[in-house]
């Protein structure tokens, strides 16, 4: 029981705005190959475990866990579907792997909401269908609301919301896999069209097509396969409220005990000196600094601040998404919580390139399934 | 790359069209029931009070989120509140620009230890702020049918 869990092998495509050529099962096996050659193992020998995260609705077909052991060699082997983000899958794995009866799991995650017609009308179904769903509203209306209350609350201010897009959508010009990486400036802002006021169209992490693949080992296998993994030191997960009615709009109190969780297990006395970097929930632009505050990662009691100092920047006092961030590389679904541990890793291998952070020893990861959900997932990585 | 070969005209992505026709009755349940006849018949909002924390849940639950306490004891909350949060929604359903946007509350009732979510009416958004005072206008009662749709929208007030 006192083994510890090691990250050995990861594969992702690359996150394009539409993938025509490939279905989703050619997207799972081409991160698949990638993450199997960076760990040297065989899946269909090696892996004793396999976790798949999804959602029926935005897959298009119902029971999806069926369909999803082939591709990834995972026929005829343990292997589940959970209805969740990535990296609750990598909690469940961690399990998996604390029972003493696996010794290597992997964790799969992919979207294609490319091939979503009626994207805005699927997440409408997951309002409310008796006290929400009535008022036949756009769900980027909770986020509105959240954005508008949280700004008033704290005193950030829309254009430190626009300077977190600017930030992740600029680290993404350097990642190799993002797919929205762009130069924005503060003007942009002005003439963006409006979503749901103060929400813009900018402030939203748009939509891309990709799947991650990430192997996890036990820690004699790890000695066994001789790999230099990077540990799983902690991980944490909590769900607030589902109710929009009895939510609390400023603070996220489930993300601050999915942090303390991870935190405790890992030994982290002081996040915002013991962590080197993070890799976070940014869906929307707000959503970047509602999280670092719930997360403790917050440098004054007003997280806009943390934007405005260049603090969260690649070369700042505390990175926040140096990959680009879901802004940066393109909202995924249930796999954007893994998009960002995929990008931890890198950065914690060494493997940035020119986004690497100097001296990058311990991150924090974190993510959140969406709207209208109050479910997150925590995880510390160590080089 | 993962394969060998990989389609290089965009002609041949070849995309087949599916739908997922799905209805669902959803059951309103003991609370959500009594919640929506109070206003259907007297136009006067429900919730339900835990006596361990306090917290009055409007709309009311059966048990308490926070003591996982069961609630039995039902209380009449005020038809105003004060605005919590507000937004201006442009997109529509289908992903569409609306010709007219939607304004959308969170109100706090009087009473109440949670918020509603609805239409905002008679005002426009440049009106609003927080904290401010609105309150529910309903449908005419012959026209009510015991949903969250009986309440037209609030409004805001000078009370
Ligand atoms: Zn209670």
């Amino acid at each position: 029981m006192s083994d510890r869990v090691g990250i050995i092998g990861i594969g992702a495509t690359q996150f394009r705005s539409i993938t025509p050529d490939v279905s989703y099962k050619e997207l799972m096996f081409e991160a698949a190959v990638k993450a199997y050659d960076d760990a040297g193992i065989n899946p269909r020998k090696d892996v004793d475990t396999f976790v798949t995260c999804a959602e029926d609705y935005i897959e298009g077909t119902s029971i999806f866990d069926e369909y999803v052991p082939d591709q990834i060699g995972a026929a005829l082997k343990p292997v589940h579907t959970i209805g969740g983000d990535g990296l609750h899958g990598i909690a469940t794995a961690f399990l998996q792997l604390k029972t003493g009866r696996f010794d290597i799991a992997v964790v799969e995650a992919h979207c294609k909401p490319s091939n979503m017609l009626t994207p805005d009308g699927i997440e409408a179904c997951g309002q409310d269908p008796i006290y929400n769903r009535p008022l036949k509203l756009n769900t980027h209306f909770i986020a509105g609301l959240e954005m508008n209350r949280f700004c008033y609350e704290t005193g950030v201010t829309y254009d430190q919301c626009a300077k977190v897009v600017i930030k992740n959508r600029r680290n993404a010009l350097n990642n190799p896999i993002a797919g929205r990486a762009a130069k924005l400036k503060l003007n942009d802002f002005k003439y963006a069209e409006s979503v749901s006021c103060p929400l813009t169209e900018l402030d939203i992490a748009q939509p891309a097509d990709g799947a991650v693949v990430i192997v996890l080992a036990n820690e004699s296998k790890v000695r066994a396969l001789k790999k230099e993994p990077i540990w799983v030191s902690g991980i944490g997960w909590c769900n607030g409220t589902a109710t929009l009615e009895s939510r609390d709009w400023v603070y996220l109190n489930y993300v601050t005990k999915a942090a303390e969780m991870a935190y405790k297990m890992a030994g982290i006395a002081d996040p915002q000196k013991d962590i080197s970097f993070a890799e976070i929930d940014d869906r929307y632009s707000y959503k970047e600094l509602q999280h670092l505050m719930a997360l403790k990662l917050c440098c004054s009691c007003n997280p806009g601040q943390c934007v405005d100092n260049g603090r969260t920047e690649i070369n700042g006092e505390f990175p926040v998404n140096p990959s680009g961030g879901a802004l940066g590389m393109g909202y995924m679904y249930e796999a954007t919580g893994l998009a960002r541990l995929y990008c931890a890793v890198e950065q914690l291998r060494g493997n940035a390139g020119k986004n690497q952070i100097k001296n990058a020893k311990t991150a924090l990861v974190q993510g959140w399934r969406g709207l209208p959900t109050t479910s997150t997932a925590v995880t510390i990585l160590n080089a | 790359m993962a394969m060998k070969e990989r389609l290089t005209k965009a002609d041949e992505a070849k995309p087949w069209y599916g739908e997922l026709p799905v209805e669902s009755l959803y059951t309103a349940g003991i609370a959500g029931e009594k919640f929506f006849r109070s206003i259907q018949e007297k136009g006067v909002f429900l919730g339900s009070k835990c006596h361990k924390c306090n917290m009055v849940y409007v709309p009311p639950k059966i048990y308490c989120e926070q003591d996982f306490e069961k609630l039995e004891d039902y209380v009449e909350v005020a038809d105003c509140g004060s605005l919590e949060s507000f937004t201006c929604v442009h997109i529509g359903l289908d992903g569409k620009r609306l010709l007219e946007p939607m304004i959308v509350g969170l109100i706090n009732l009087d009473g109440a230890s949670t918020s509603i979510v609805h239409m905002l009416g008679e005002t426009t958004v440049e009106e609003l702020c927080m904290g401010m005072r609105v309150c529910a206008v309903f449908k005419p009662k012959n026209k009510r049918e015991g949903a969250i749709t009986d309440i037209l929208y609030f409004k805001p007030t000078k009370q």
